[in-house]
């Protein structure tokens, strides 16, 4: 805790901003905090919930851009037999940088993306509970992200990239059998993954438990906003888990520890079963995010409230709680005996039951509905049919003994991209094209945006599709190419073109985005409204782009959907009719009377440090040690960084309050009445946050 | 066009587009004929496995269907007409109709919960019936045991003829696995380095090759045939290269391979092609393969029954570090070549050691020189990293021996056809 001192002027009796001159004396070493919203510099040491969304949305499309590159190698190497395009070692690079980029680089942060902009604003709430720990979840992905593709690049073309497949099995990820960095990136670039998701997952889970708006109790939350709460739990118990294999494996690699040295009396499975304890909670991790975007399209494009609320809600935990309990199915020809085998068979096949209530439900929300079948709406149904094919494939695996011959085939590859392309991104881009609006105050074309996912679910289609007859066919994964008279030719090369076609639905999606923009900024960038589809959760009850305090005052809430209730009534003849115009309930931004936190240099340097300390664990530890020194200091620079700026403008000074009453809670208002307009008057202030 | 042609057109459409699929699908079923294919197995396991799983296929089809159809049938009902910009006076909506706003029921959600559990739960049974059985994996005393071990990125075959994984194996094969027709073999697979996993589609599922265990697994074939195999754990730079083969003999047959497989092989004699390839072989090879009765000799002074440091005359490596993965043992473990002829591949199944040989490869002594795939063969004693990944600065795969002249080479392969 330390004190800052400066002076203030006291608030005047009209709630107005104080202009006076401010004067700040500040103690050494202490710098003030970064001030404005516009510019460049505002986004990198902004504390911005939804700006800290858009960008972990920004990285995440860049991200996708590099795995799907990565895929099209993949595709190209294995379109013909004998095929010798990158050749065996660098298909194990970029194979393992394929998986490990669209998991943790690509899926996990667009769901993170809608967490950070979302979850505050369906709560009601003015930004997430610890903003500066927010922005440095962030910078600490990103650094994670660059250390873990940079290995592409360093040391030559895939030279030193992770070449052991996601899953990463013990002993050949170890230094004997993998000399290259590549493993060191993988374990080191994961970790600092891990520590910006644990730190977003506490943050997010502190926002819905402590910062939802009066009367928005625990079940008239948006089924996103249970979803994203239900991932935020997997995540906090998930990530230990991962960090501590990682850890081991570090270790063993770079500090020859013996914990995965089978001579040594190691039992490799030790890897298997703390990587899936993490990985198969990470399925749901990635999934759940789209179930709860879907959650929100159906109703919205069907005119009707979510049907069954209560059992999506149920499933979801459901779902999160059985996700732990089946995590050897990845092992059932490991060898770990035949009563696990069964145990966790069963287990996973009743995982389809909660997941089956979900698909049910969407459609009976469907039923009898008033489909509008706009984009956001077309990704949404292509998810509930997508999902249902991955979801089949996966009760057919759930078959231990069958999953002796599927185990490791393109049988497991269609089924997984099924899940996690036809479910969780599909969900997500039907979740950019239904949000978009309210992030940047224009929509995405409607013609390009069906185009583009026409394009991509039939080339998606035609690209896995294909894997499940491959894999029954007899053909491996991770196999670098195959024999011709292995019959493998026909449907590898089907799965070849269609994976460009995909490639195709992606690019439009992006030429989209460009031309949505312009069209947008040459018509004099038009309002698009508080409300352009007319839905129902509170983040449509604020103008768009959201302003940077969401809400121009607190919302009481008085059941589920109430932005939608407040929209419309029923006249005495029970027809459903418009009570009140938008414009009426929605709040136009203009409340400029809000406290906000002010942004902070400091999240953006950590995560700095944490990169130094990332390639000099990797490269050189007395570049390690620099970097703990930087991250030390830069931790001392948080810590003694004042609670806002005196000088800042907007709303990052301390003078207003939220609620118009300067003495109602907590910052320098208490000693407000010390204060006399003509006799500025020290004050003492603890910094918080 | 009337609302009812659309509809019709819509449901032709659906019906070609349904019948599309299951024609293909039924036709890549019935006319299976890929080597490594689970569709249509010939070992019990394999048919045990297909048994079970084929009525949950068929099961998960209609569901597949009645999921797809539903989507189908309410976008067809219930889609409605609107605007594409969003700006009419009712927003993507013609008119401000809303339909009935119902929220849920409650029998309805129970009953899609409690059905498919039920048909889950019988499912179980099913499959908890098939695991055991599959589980139980013991033959009986008298039938051949073979020690499978999995390295990269080939596959060692020990067989111990009494059914005692304990003793020296009698003789040692490497990446075709050879088994009499009819019987259930059992494997005891193991790794020297990382994790493999052993695959034959058509005669059982996979088991993992895991370092420092031991798994038992069986095999059986309903009649004679080669099987392929693929190494489906990912074991590293070469793995997709790293490939088996079952092959199943009549049972007279397969006595007589299993008598040829113990003799011990020749010196060939001194100035013949053959002997000459002898003599580089014993400079550039020997010390990571072995041939019965020939590298022990050269390498121990002509006693046939002693053998190089640290390996016994069987190909077993039994030195200092036996049963553990260092550099040593990554180098020093290399396919018993002993009777290389009488196997149809080579380098870990990854080429065929005869061309156009189909189904009548040499087990039984029958080496047919004018089918022998001599040019790859010499390819890959020139120069085998370029031919198939390997990594052998770091001592994992076989190293180049691009030293060699093509005479050398001529009477190295020479050399290796006396080998049947």
């Amino acid at each position: 805790m330390t004190i800052t001192d400066r002076t203030i002027t006291a608030p005047e009796e009209t709630l107005a901003l104080p202009a006076g001159p401010a004067i700040a004396h500040r103690p050494l070493g202490v710098f003030t905090r970064p001030q404005g919203s516009e510019g460049w510099r505002s986004w990198l040491f902004t504390v911005d919930h939804k700006r800290i969304g858009i960008m972990y949305g920004a990285a995440a499309l860049f991200f996708f851009l590099v795995g799907g590159a990565e895929a099209l190698f993949i595709r190209l190497q294995l379109a013909t037999p004998n095929g010798s395009v990158i050749g065996a070692g660098t298909y194990n690079g970029v194979f393992t940088m394929h998986g490990v980029t669209m998991v943790f680089l690509v899926i996990m942060p667009m769901a993170a993306a809608f967490a950070n902009y979302l979850l505050p604003l369906q709560v009601g709430a003015r930004d997430v509970a610890f903003p500066r720990l927010n922005a440095f979840s962030f910078w600490c992905f990103l650094a994670g992200g660059m250390l873990l593709t940079s290995s592409i690049l360093v040391g030559g073309w895939f030279q030193n990239a992770p070449d052991g497949g996601w899953f990463a099995y013990a002993p050949n990820t170890g230094l004997l059998f993998s000399p290259s960095k590549g493993i060191d990136f993988y374990a080191v670039g994961l970790q600092i993954l891990g520590i910006a998701s644990l730190v977003s997952a506490i943050n997010l889970i502190v926002t819905v438990l402590n910062m939802r708006t009066p009367g928005m109790s625990f079940f008239r939350m948006p089924v996103l906003t249970w979803m994203l709460l239900i991932t935020q739990f997997l995540l906090l118990f998930a990530l230990p888990v991962i960090t501590v294999a990682l850890f081991l494996l570090m270790f063993d690699r770079l500090w020859d520890a013996n914990f995965f040295n089978v001579e040594a009396g190691a039992d490799p499975l030790l890897w298997q079963h703390l990587f899936w304890i993490f990985g198969h909670p990470e399925v749901y991790i990635l999934i759940l995010p789209a179930f709860g975007i879907v959650s929100e399209i159906i109703p919205t494009f069907s005119r009707k409230p979510l049907f069954g609320y209560h059992f999506m809600v149920a499933s979801g935990i459901a779902i999160g709680f059985m996700g732990w309990g089946v995590w050897a199915h990845h092992m059932f020809t490991s060898g770990v005996g035949p009563l696990s085998v069964a145990a966790f068979s069963v287990s996973t096949m009743f995982i389809a039951v909660p997941t089956g209530v979900k698909i049910l439900n969407w459609l009976a929300t469907m039923y009898r509905g008033r489909l509008r079948f706009t984009t956001p709406m077309l990704y949404a149904v292509g998810v509930v049919s997508m999902f249902t094919i991955g979801g089949l494939s996966g009760v057919t695996h759930s078959i231990a003994p069958s999953d002796t011959q599927q185990t490791d085939t393109y049988y497991i590859v269609a089924h997984f991209h099924y899940v996690i392309f036809g479910g969780a991104l599909l969900g997500l881009f039907g979740g950019f094209y239904y949000w978009w609006p309210k992030a940047f105050g224009y929509k995405l074309n409607e013609g390009w945006g069906k185009a583009s996912f026409w394009v991509m679910l039939i080339g998606f289609n035609f690209t896995f599709g294909p894997m499940h007859i491959l894999g029954l066919q007899g053909m491996s994964r991770r196999i670098a190419t195959y024999r011709a008279d292995e019959g493998f030719a026909l449907w590898n090369m089907v799965a070849t073109i269609s994976s460009f076609v995909i490639a195709l639905g992606v690019i439009m999606f992006f030429w989209n985005v460009y031309v949505s923009t312009r069209n947008w900024r040459r018509a004099g960038r038009p309002d698009v409204g508080p409300d352009p589809w007319d839905a129902r959760g509170l983040e449509w009850m604020t103008a768009s782009p959201v302003p940077e305090h969401n809400f121009d005052e607190d919302i009481e809430v008085d059941r589920l959907d109430h932005f939608w209730h407040r929209k419309y009534g029923k006249d005495e003849n029970g027809r459903i009719v418009r009570a009140a115009p938008t414009s009426e309930i929605a709040h136009d931004g203009s409340n400029t009377n809000v406290h906000l936190p002010s942004p902070s240099y400091w999240p953006i340097v950590l995560g700095g440090g944490i990169l130094l300390v990332g390639y000099g664990i990797i490269y050189n530890l007395w570049l390690a040690a620099a970097g703990l020194v930087f991250l030390v200091a830069s931790i001392y620079g948080w810590i003694l960084e004042p609670a806002d700026d005196p000088d800042a403008g907007g709303h990052h000074d301390d003078h207003g309050d939220d609620h118009g009453d300067p003495d109602s809670n907590g910052g320098p208002s208490g000693n407000g009445e010390l204060a006399t307009a003509d006799e500025p008057a020290e004050t003492e202030e603890a910094t918080v946050g | 066009m009337s609302k009812r042609l659309k509809a019709l057109v819509w449901l032709t459409s659906l019906l070609i587009t349904a019948g599309t699929v299951v024609l293909i699908v039924v036709s890549i079923v019935v006319t299976d004929d890929h080597p490594l294919s689970t569709l249509s197995p010939v070992g019990r396991q394999g048919r045990d496995i297909a048994e079970l799983i084929n009525p949950i296929f068929i099961v998960a089809g209609v569901v597949f269907f009645l999921v797809q159809g539903a989507v189908l049938a309410l976008w067809w009902r219930y889609r409605v007409a609107g605007s594409d910009s969003g700006d009419g006076e009712f927003g993507y909506y013609d008119d401000d109709e809303f339909p009935e706003q119902t929220h849920g029921n409650n029998r309805l959600e129970i009953a899609w919960t409690i059905v498919p559990t039920v048909l889950l739960a019988v499912i179980s049974v099913f499959t908890l019936v098939a695991l055991f059985a599959l589980d139980d994996v013991k033959a009986s005393d008298e039938d051949v045991v073979v020690t499978v071990i999995g390295q990269q990125w080939w596959w060692e075959y020990q067989y111990h003829l009494d059914g005692n994984t304990d003793s020296p194996p009698d003789f040692v094969t490497a990446n075709e696995l050879v088994i009499p027709v009819g019987v259930d073999i059992a494997l005891d697979i193991k790794s020297r380095d990382v994790i493999h996993s052993f695959w034959i589609p058509k005669l059982n599922g996979k088991r993992d090759a895991v370092p420092g265990r031991s798994h038992d697994w069986v095999i059986q074939a309903d009649e004679p045939g080669r099987f392929r195999g693929q190494c489906t754990e990912f074991c590293g730079l070469s793995h997709g290269y790293m490939k088996m083969v079952a092959v199943a003999l009549p049972t007279a047959e397969f006595a007589q391979w299993r008598d040829n497989q113990i003799t011990p092989a020749d010196i060939p004699q001194e100035g013949t092609p053959a002997g000459d390839g002898w003599a580089t072989f014993s400079q550039q090879c020997a010390n990571c393969h072995v041939i019965n009765g020939v590298t022990s000799a050269a390498n121990r002074g002509g006693d046939p029954d002693s053998a190089p440091d640290g390996w016994d005359i069987y190909g077993e490596f039994n030195g200092p570090s036996a049963g553990t993965y260092t550099d040593e043992l990554v180098a020093g473990a290399a396919p018993n070549l002993t009777h290389l002829m009488t196997r149809g591949t080579f380098a870990g199944s990854a080429f065929d050691l005869y061309l156009n040989a189909g189904d009548h490869v040499p087990y039984l002594n029958l080496a047919d020189q004018a089918t022998l795939n001599r040019s790859e063969l010499e390819a890959w004693i020139y120069n085998a990293p370029e031919r198939k990944p390997a990594d052998a600065d770091d001592l994992r795969g076989m190293p180049a021996r691009t030293g060699l002249s093509p005479e050398d080479i001529d009477d190295v392969v020479a050399f290796l056809s006396t080998l049947d």
